[in-house]
């Protein structure tokens, strides 16, 4: 696993594949995310811990922001002042509705086509593949059966229920197609993280899913999304974070140093207060008053057996 | 009886039977005795009154050459070797039980050659079939062999099969795939295929936040083995979130191949999975929750030759432990090895029964495979310093140093720091997490003396001075390229303190003063009293 070494922030995902810095589709929104925004990071690995929702996760010294927290990535990047691309955007009414249409239908399908579509391969290669055989197998078994739980699926209504989620995706592109057009962004000129989401989004359905998965049959009917995902792929491929111009919100000074041998070094002492005093007079009586317990009740164990004894002698 | 004219004193194996009984746990040995004695005095008074009519028939002279002969052979039996081998081994009352699993145990019988052998090895075999648990009673009687054989004797071993299969204890264990000793209550069914087959089902608590729930199956001979073979099934829980922010589950199969006095191999194949449901984990910890595949097999060694692992007072003990885990076709799981040691040395001086008592335990784990240099060691597998037991009696590798609390030494790393909901203030400071070390060492010097008074004496309560020091360090991650010997030295951490030690078998109780001759900022460990509870 790689480790930051020059402080900063690192940001852990999933294994990269299929030509991707991170194969996961809930991860790389956010990679693409922090290179919209400029922001230096340092890319970290975790392939043994396929089923946690914290991942994927930002750190830099103490600073840690979960995936399962808040929102999201994203959401705390913004609301701690990291990287905000959505300062101006975010309350639009367009924006909002889809930003919910982005994180509610597209994050389904993919889920859907992921686990229970023909992107079987695909998970098991992206969040198994370090992960020794039979793990991995009991893992993948057991997101298959969370999945179905999810989407409320049986065996009377799966081909209704994929069919409503294929429709609820094709009708996610079309919306956005129009809505792009042939601009760079969605929004003016400017990514913002609905950017990212669908950047992400197409690129993983290009590459990731195979040629006959109804979602990437349904991304490659819009040609401008196709085009402006291509677009976006090269920069974000290309660009080195580390020239980046550091982002205005640097993370706390690092004390993420292990602390291993050093001087010993004494804490300085406090005052006590007479509450304090006080209790630790109380604790004092008690553990004397617990020895004294202690040995009390062996005197009597002691003098007991030996009364048993002479008993057992005058029979 | 034998008639007087057919009983030769060289040839005992014409005596009448003898039975050696041990269902009571009585030496048959000694009541045989009693009951020729008893038979012997009966006599004499028989011999006062006018001889019945049967005994009309056997003159007086004969009962008299008789009984003097028995005499004379009880005599021999007590002072000379009375040359007797045995022919046949013959079971009796095993309805369910294999014939091969009770001929195992008295394949001892083969070897001896004199009649106090037998008796001996008689006692011995008695022991070990009642140790199975699956016979209400064993007994043991000595038959006269075949006449065409002098010299020689049959064994009728007689078992009574339990009539409950069905039995359950609470007791103080310390198993195999358990790290530390645990309080546990286990159901046990006995001998389902007559293979002497002990199944149990059993739930484990330990002392540092450890649960357990396991199932296994104990074969004391499998398949004519000459050693138990024991598997379980288990499903282990671990609570380090106060420590080092993790949950540790663990489930799996532990195979004991070899357990005797000295030795024990076995085999673990076990999921583990380290979670951190507070999310306030380290750095360092983070890196490691997932999943991992634990293959591996440990081998211990030890000896102990003290007289007593609650109070030594003279003697040694020994024991060393070796594991090497990655043992798979698959190369994803986890590998690492991992070598403990312990020695203890206790020499007596002479005054109150005093002794002092020396130890060291040192261990280390580190990382094999494609780049081992830049990989962590599994911090489940780390040496963690600080708890609440005795070095005396555990010979469990580098544990405890006096005085320190549970994993209460460094190296620690800062944990997640959150922010409060008033604003940008830094809420409560979390703590830290304690990683453990790849190489730790521990010493000890114990002087331990009885109280003048005799009430204590006699309770075996006496009183103790010790000294201990230890010190975790990192190796992994290329961390080895900073050790040296000076500087490892120099990170020792030290304890004096004295107390009073109360035996309470199997347990060895401890009410001491700590005081802390050298700490570091975050070591876990102050002057106090504290409480020591060790088995």
């Amino acid at each position: 696993m790689e480790e930051s070494r020059d402080g900063g922030w690192t940001l852990v995902t999933r294994k990269p594949y299929f030509g991707l810095p991170t194969a996961c589709p809930v991860c790389l929104p956010v990679y693409i995310y922090l290179k919209f925004g400029r922001c230096p990071f340092n890319l970290e690995l975790n392939s043994s811990y396929p089923d946690s929702d914290q991942i994927p996760y930002i750190e830099g010294g103490t600073y840690v922001a979960y995936n399962n927290e808040k929102g999201g990535v994203i959401q705390q990047l913004k609301q701690d002042g990291v990287v905000d691309l959505d300062s101006e955007f975010s309350s639009l009414p367009e924006w909002v509705s889809m930003k919910a249409m982005m994180s509610s239908w597209l994050a389904d399908a993919i889920t859907y086509e992921l686990w229970l579509g023909s992107g079987e391969n695909s998970a098991k290669q992206i969040y198994y593949s370090d992960l020794p055989w039979v793990i991995g197998k009991v893992l993948f078994v057991k997101q298959v059966y969370d999945v179905k739980q999810r989407f409320h699926i049986s065996k009377q209504n799966a081909e209704k229920k994929e069919e409503e989620i294929h429709d609820c995706a094709k009708a996610a592109y079309r919306a956005l197609s129009a809505k792009l057009g042939e601009q760079d962004f969605l929004f003016e000129s400017r990514p913002t993280s609905l950017d990212a989401d669908l950047v992400g989004h197409v690129l993983f359905i290009l590459q990731a899913l195979p040629e006959d998965s109804v979602l990437r049959t349904a991304v490659l009917e819009h040609e401008n999304l196709i085009r402006y995902a291509e677009r976006h792929r090269n920069d974000i491929l290309n660009s080195d974070p580390s020239s980046a111009s550091a982002s205005n919100f640097q993370p706390p000074p690092s004390a993420a140093q292990t602390s291993s041998s050093s001087k010993p070094k004494r804490k300085p002492k406090r005052e006590k207060t007479e509450e304090e005093k006080r209790f630790q007079r109380k604790a004092k009586y008690f553990i004397g008053a617990q020895l004294a317990a202690v040995l009390l009740f062996l005197s009597l164990l002691g003098s007991s057996s030996k009364v048993d004894i002479d008993e057992d002698d005058e029979d | 009886m034998a008639k007087p004219d057919e009983f030769k004193p060289d040839s005992p194996s014409e005596n009448p039977k003898t039975e050696v009984d041990d269902e009571n746990g009585d030496d048959g040995y000694e009541e045989e005795e009693e009951e020729e004695t008893e038979e012997h005095e009966l006599d004499e008074e028989e011999d006062d009154e006018p001889e019945p009519q049967l005994r009309g028939r056997i003159p007086q002279s004969a009962v008299r050459m008789q009984q003097a002969k028995l005499q004379g052979l009880f005599q021999r039996l007590q002072t000379q070797t009375v040359p007797l081998r045995v022919h046949d081994v013959l079971i009796k009352g095993n309805t369910k039980t294999k014939d091969y699993l009770i001929e195992s145990e008295a394949a001892l019988f083969k070897n001896c050659t004199t009649m106090q052998q037998i008796l001996e090895v008689s006692r011995a075999v008695n022991f070990r079939l009642q140790a199975l648990e699956i016979f209400d009673s064993v007994k043991i009687t000595l038959d006269s062999g075949p006449p065409e054989l002098p010299g020689t004797s049959n064994v009728i071993v007689e078992v009574q099969e339990a009539k409950s299969p069905l039995s359950g204890e609470i007791g103080a264990y310390t198993k195999a795939e358990a790290r530390s000793s645990t309080v546990e209550g286990t159901l046990k069914f006995k001998n389902i295929f007559g293979h002497g087959d002990l199944w149990d089902g059993s739930f484990a608590y330990g002392w540092d936040n450890l649960a357990e729930l396991s199932a296994g199956v104990h074969f004391p001979r499998f398949r004519g083995a000459s050693f138990p073979l024991d598997v379980r099934a288990f499903l282990l829980s671990q609570d380090w979130l106060q420590f080092s922010s993790f949950k540790e589950r663990s489930m799996g199969l532990s195979v004991a191949l070899l357990s005797s006095t000295n030795h024990d191999l076995v085999y673990n194949l076990g999921w583990r999975t380290l979670t951190d449901p507070s999310q306030l984990a380290s750095r360092s910890v983070r890196m490691q929750l997932g999943h991992s595949l634990l293959s591996s097999l440990k081998y211990t060694f030890k000896v102990d030759r003290r007289n007593s692992p609650l109070r030594p007072v003279r003697g040694y003990a020994f024991a060393a432990t070796s594991q090497i885990a990655g043992l798979a076709p698959d190369s994803r799981c986890s590998r690492f090895l991992r070598q403990e040691v312990d020695l203890r040395y206790a020499i007596p001086l002479g005054i109150l029964n005093s002794a002092l008592n020396l130890g060291i335990s040192g261990g280390i784990v580190f990382p094999w495979g494609t780049g081992f240099k830049t990989l962590p060691s599994p911090l489940p597998d780390r040496f963690f310093l600080g708890g609440n037991s005795s070095p005396i009696s555990s010979l469990g590798g580098p544990t405890t140093v006096w005085g320190y609390r549970t994993r209460g030494l460094d190296p620690t790393e800062p944990r997640r720091q959150l922010k409060s909901n008033g604003g940008d203030e830094d809420a409560a400071d979390p703590g830290v997490d304690f990683l453990g070390g790849d190489l730790a060492v521990t010493a000890f010097a114990d002087l331990s003396l009885d109280f003048p008074l005799r009430w204590f004496r006699d309770r075996g309560i006496h009183g103790h001075i010790f000294a201990s020091a230890g010190s975790l360090e990192r190796l992994t991650q290329n961390a080895y390229k900073d050790f040296s010997l000076q500087k490892f030295v120099s990170s020792f951490r030290t304890s004096v303190g004295a107390g009073i030690v109360v035996p309470i078998q199997p347990f060895r109780l401890e009410l001491n003063y700590y005081y802390m001759l050298k700490k570091f900022e975050h070591d876990r460990g102050k002057p106090r009293f504290g409480v020591t509870f060790s088995m």
